[in-house]
């Protein structure tokens, strides 16, 4: 059992190396061959480990690979619990069904047989992150999912958009890697170890403001991952990568590791007052900010990216709230669904011939019926209509916010407002793919091919019932997760009428969003209906350019910190570097040449002159020794 | 009657001693400075051997015997040079030789 769950980590990272020695030699079908049975070997490896895991009641096992020190204890070690065991399955399920869309999307590419390194070496990455139990390999784990994604993003290197993306989502990251480094070294010296189970332990005895200090700055890791406000800008142009990389990457696993890892050090956040708050505070306005965003976005593919960040906040929320649990399962639905809204719009972006403006999109239904029925049930699925997974998750993540009282009265009312906007956002983007028809010429655009519409038909379904494994009526996630967040206080839901009234104003913001989204861009009711008095021409540009530009966040961000500090570093660059240092430096040299060459002056190379020297010397010798008072001691 | 003192010796090695010195500083021709060498070697050879007998102990004459064998060695070396000197430039001029000035 203990080596038998190290293998789904290892066998992608043997396939990356297989493929990456054999890179010549294979072509398309051969690596086809090799990376997708790999893929289903790893799930189906996984699927077992998580049934032995179950039969067991979830109770964690542990593997030490390689003791590295003693004191202080630091080693190479996994734990396979009910958390790690989740993450397992829906990375290497989702691995599988990805790849076997990338096969077909990314059909005929140059860099064929280097995207499945990639995306096999990403997998490995994750896996390693996931399973770790301790600080150190996840930190491992947490720099090689972002190698990986740096190198999926600036896939198409040559083009300058791919590769300015990438160097942003790896540089911004890195802003919070450097926080989730600091976290690390406090650890360590409170501690004394990295695993997370004596961390987790010892907690208690620790002092509140350095638990808070430990979580704050692990937060700023989990925020640069997880894309939340203020390090979120890196996540909408890392979507120049291929969209089935951005599928598994940027939606369904690797953004999602900062809340993973905020719910694996749960226990150590229950000790600090302040941290809850900061959460549930950020998560909001990531949640809300995106969410506004993504309203007037005309990329297919940046409206999901906004989604993403905005569903990332509602898992904030959840931790914040203290609702571990809706934190887990709104991951792993939002995985299934986000993943199946990015594969489509692939497809959609494939039978386009990469075309990505949604404006000279509209009517595709009827070329791609099998895409546009899956994204609808995504788009269903993440505007939290019942039966549908984000029902589910969201409205325990909502539900979860209101039974903690006091502010949280607010929070939840936010929140909301964010679940609003997201069914508003997302039915604008259904209907301007598939619904109305902008009378653009689409007779050549047919459904995507069958290794395309497999994957979504497979994530459809469980965007539909995966719900169901979480509800108030049967608690399976808590189940799972049980020893996980062990002596963690879990908010509970509210019981019910309370609920029923959380559940009926939670889909009623749903169905507002997608009434409103199908009112005015199917119906277009702003056209039709012309108020006389009141014009609202204007307030609708402003909320139209304050969301195509993200509050000019973007703008702001680029003004401070890149020409800010452009500005400044040249300002150094003059003064303190050209001035002082070179200065300093010149100054020294100049010195040292000028009595050198005075001094060089004395040597004549005539052996003469040397005899004259020492002859002079000789005598100073003599006249000292002749006119020095011997002294005896 | 005069006699001959350790002072006369002392004296004379002082004299040999800057004669070869001057030499050296004054000739140009290589071989005439190592003349003057040796020459200096010698003065202190003497004045070696007169100390020696003078406080009636052997160390000096021991020091006298190293310091001809390797003025014996210095000899065979220095002349090969310039020798392989005088065969490239055809001159034994010392002052030609000004390569290592600064």
């Amino acid at each position: 059992m203990e080596l038998l769950f190290l293998l789904p980590i290892f066998i992608p990272l043997l396939t990356a190396l297989f493929l990456f020695l054999s890179k010549n030699l294979f072509n398309e079908t051969v690596t086809n061959f090799f990376t997708l049975n790999s893929a289903l070997l790893s799930f189906s490896v996984s699927s077992f480990v998580f049934v032995m895991l179950t039969l067991d009641k979830f109770k964690p096992v542990n593997y030490s690979f390689f003791q590295w020190t003693t004191t202080p204890d630091i080693k190479i070690s996994f734990v396979l619990d009910g958390l790690s065991g989740i993450m397992l399955l829906l990375v290497t399920g989702l691995s599988f069904i990805i790849q076997l869309f990338s096969t077909s999307y990314m059909e005929k590419d140059e860099k064929y047989i280097n995207y499945f390194i990639y995306f096999n070496f990403f997998v490995f990455s994750m896996l390693l992150l996931v399973m770790s139990s301790n600080f150190l390999v996840m930190f491992f784990g947490w720099e090689l999912v972002g190698l990986s994604s740096y190198l999926l993003i600036s896939f198409w290197s040559t083009k300058s958009a791919a590769a300015k993306a990438g160097n942003k989502a790896f540089i911004i990251n890195r802003v919070g890697d450097f926080g989730f480094l600091i976290g690390l070294m406090i650890i360590l010296n409170t501690f004394n170890t990295f695993d997370f189970f004596v961390v987790l332990k010892d907690a208690a005895q620790v002092s509140e403001n350095t638990i808070t200090l430990i979580s704050l700055f692990l937060l700023l890791g989990a925020f640069g991952k997880s894309a939340q406000f203020p390090l979120f800008s890196w996540l909408p142009d890392a979507m120049e990568g291929p969209t089935p990389a951005s599928a598994l990457i940027h939606a369904a696993t690797m953004v999602t590791a900062g809340v993973f890892m905020l719910v694996r050090i749960s226990p150590l956040l229950q000790y600090s007052k302040i941290v809850g708050i900061v959460i549930i505070s950020f998560g909001l306005i990531t949640a809300l900010l995106a969410a506004f965003s993504a309203i007037n976005q005309y990329d297919i593919k940046k409206v999901l990216a906004y989604s993403t960040i905005s569903q990332l906040g509602f898992m904030f929320i959840a931790i914040g709230a203290g609702a571990y649990v809706a934190a887990i399962f709104h991951l792993v639905t939002h995985a299934f669904f986000k993943a199946l809204l990015f594969l489509g719009a692939g497809a959609v972006i494939h039978s386009m011939h990469h075309e990505q403006d949604m404006r000279k999109m509209g009517g595709l239904k009827k070329q791609m019926p099998i895409t546009a029925s899956m994204m609808g049930i995504g788009t269903l699925a993440i505007s939290g209509i019942p039966p549908l997974a984000g029902f589910w998750s969201k409205d325990e993540i909502l539900a979860s916010v209101f039974a903690n009282e006091g502010i949280y009265y607010i929070f939840w009312v936010f929140g909301l407002g964010a679940a609003f906007l997201t069914a508003f956002y997302m039915g604008r983007h259904w209907i301007l793919i598939f619904g109305k028809d902008n009378g653009f010429d689409h007779s050549h655009v047919h459904e995507a091919p069958k290794n395309m519409t497999r994957p979504l038909i497979i994530l459809g379904i469980f965007s539909i019932f995966i719900g169901f494994v979480n509800t108030p009526f049967f608690h399976g996630i808590e189940k799972v997760l049980h020893y996980s967040l062990e002596g963690v206080e879990v908010t509970h839901l509210p019981k019910g009428i309370t609920l029923v009234i959380l559940a009926i104003l939670s889909i009623g913001a749903g169905f507002t969003g997608l009434s409103l989204a199908y009112l005015i861009f199917s119906f277009e009711i702003l056209k039709r209906v012309k108020l006389k008095k009141i014009n609202l021409d204007f307030p609708i540009n402003l909320i139209k350019d304050l969301s195509y530009n993200i509050l000019y966040l973007n703008k702001f961000g680029n003004f401070v910190f890149v020409s800010g500090l452009k500005n400044f570093s040249r300002k150094v660059a003059v003064i303190i570097d050209g001035l002082v240092i070179d200065g300093s430096v010149n100054f020294v040299s100049t010195t040292f040449g000028k009595t050198s060459k005075v001094a060089s002056a004395t040597q004549t190379g005539l052996v003469r002159s040397y005899v004259v020297y020492f002859g002079l010397f000789l005598l100073l010798l003599i006249v000292l020794f002749i006119f020095t008072p011997l002294v005896y001691q | 009657m005069l006699e001959v003192t350790t002072d006369w010796y002392l004296t004379l090695s002082a004299i040999l001693f800057s004669i070869g010195f001057f030499g050296m500083m004054i000739r140009r021709n290589a071989l005439i400075m190592f003349m003057c060498i040796e020459l200096m070697l010698n003065a202190v050879n003497l004045t070696f051997i007169s100390a020696s007998r003078h406080f009636g102990q052997i160390d000096g004459q021991v020091a006298v015997f190293f310091v001809l064998v390797v003025a014996a060695a210095e000899v065979v070396v220095g002349l090969a040079i310039i020798v392989s000197i005088f065969r490239k430039q055809s001159s034994a001029s010392v002052d030609v030789l000004n390569l290592s000035r600064g």
